[in-house]
């Protein structure tokens, strides 16, 4: 079963995202703030990370900076899941090597999923 | 000459409309700069016709051109008096709008989710309940956020209208004290009040003060994470109400303690703790205190916590 880590400090958020991959059969940690995510990230090495941005003690950036170094953990695909949309972020993100970014608010769960899905697939490959 | 008269008219409107005094105001700047220049260049004539000597001529010159200088000046000012006020209000709607996306998204998945149970044959009632509070919760943060939003605007305008009537603080604090426990209880903070003495009944916006409140407590219980106690005293001195609460959480970055009650403003340091929020709420405690006649402060260190405090006039006798 595959791995995925939803870095997202808002509960609301990781219940419903979390239900979800779980009934389609993926096994999902969860990490409420950025300290944690990592640490969960390079201890457990899932298959695919869904990242917020804003997030406490260390934000989506300095997590992405810091997975980068690390040996094991820096091919991970990582999704920046998050509601904000300005361009300095977009570029940044990308910048630091998010695979993609999708807008919350944009997205319904199944077609979170579907992307899950294609970018699992191409990095199996 | 009736259609000048009228176009001076809208001028004022015009600039009053931009919310800027006539000296700061782009459009009349301009029609006075006009009116420089063309007597600028009328007077030189006169005196280059009168005077033989061309030092004269110059000097006149000179002195007009400075005058255009300063009048350029402050045409520069205004504009960039607009366009700082331009910047500020993209800001707004960009804070804003992540403020209001956040729980928006949060319905989202939430009723996503929802929708794909109520099709399976045997929906979770459980979990349901759970998600149909989070639905409710949302919703209550948008609300929130939107009355933040056009309480901001009604100070920018400078129409905040106070609608007074009499209350007991004490009670007041005490309902909203028990309203935030079991939020504080969740992260170990103990909310107790005390009050000195008699504590009034107060005439004032019930509504606002308790906005204050509820922000002041909720700051304090939010910045507690390590857990603790957040006391909150209610007493009399020098015939002015005034309310205190002491919590003993992170505290404010001595750099940071200057703007804490601007717009917008947000600490790295409670972003660190904290991440939702607009940073709007002190810069509205602080207008309601003020308009209310009363006066607010604070005093912190980093890593002791901090001790916020409000003084409201008491009018009792209306």
């Amino acid at each position: 079963m595959k791995k995925i880590l939803f870095v997202e400090d808002e509960e609301a958020l990781q219940r419903a995202m979390g239900d979800m991959l779980e009934r389609a059969g993926y096994t999902v940690l969860k990490a409420l703030d950025g300290e944690a995510g990592l640490a969960m990230a390079k201890k457990e090495i899932p298959d695919l990370i869904l990242l917020d941005l804003v997030l406490p003690k260390k934000n989506g950036f300095e997590f992405l900076e810091e997975i980068k170094k690390d040996a094991s953990a820096k091919n991970i695909p990582v999704i920046v899941l998050t509601n904000l949309e300005g361009s300095a972020e977009v570029e940044r993100a990308l910048s630091l090597g998010a695979t993609t970014y999708l807008v919350k608010a944009n997205y319904k769960l199944d077609e979170l999923l579907g992307k899950i899905e294609i970018i699992l697939g191409h990095h199996a490959k | 000459m009736a259609g000048g008269f009228v176009e001076s008219l809208n001028l004022k409107k015009t600039c009053a409309e931009y919310r800027v005094g006539l000296w700061q105001c782009p459009q009349f700047l301009f029609l006075v700069m006009g009116a420089v220049i063309i007597s600028a260049i009328m007077v030189t004539y006169i005196v280059a016709s009168r005077y033989e000597e061309p030092e004269i001529a110059s000097l006149v010159v000179l002195v007009l051109a400075a005058i255009l200088f300063a009048i350029g000046n402050l045409i520069v000012r205004a504009f960039e008096q607009v366009a700082l006020s331009s910047r500020s209000k993209s800001e707004f709607i960009s804070i804003m709008s992540h403020q209001l996306r956040s729980p928006l998204s949060a319905v989202k998945w939430q009723v996503n989710f929802l929708l794909s149970d109520a099709q399976r044959k045997t929906p979770d009632a459980a979990s349901m309940q759970k998600y149909l509070q989070t639905v409710y919760d949302q919703n209550e943060r948008m609300i929130r956020s939107v009355n933040d939003l056009l309480e901001v605007n009604r100070i920018e305008d400078n129409d905040l209208v106070l609608r007074p009537t009499l209350f007991s603080i004490e009670d007041i604090t005490k309902k909203i004290a028990g309203e935030y426990k079991s939020f504080a209880a969740a992260s170990n903070v103990n909310i107790e009040v005390a009050v000195t003495g008699l504590a009034p009944t107060i005439y004032a916006d019930e509504e606002r003060i308790k906005y204050v409140m509820e922000h002041l407590m909720d700051n304090a219980v939010r910045y507690s994470s390590m857990g603790g106690k957040v006391s909150i005293s209610i007493a009399v001195e020098g015939g002015k109400l005034v309310w205190k609460i002491i919590d003993q959480g992170a505290g404010i970055p001595p750099k940071d303690q200057k703007r804490i009650f601007e717009k917008f403003f947000r600490s790295d340091q409670a972003l660190r703790y904290q991440t939702e929020g607009s940073g709007v709420g002190l810069f509205i405690v602080k207008s309601i205190i003020k308009k209310s006649g009363g006066e607010v402060g604070f005093t912190s260190s980093l890593g002791q916590g901090s001790m916020f405090w409000f003084q409201l006039p008491i009018k009792n006798n209306v």
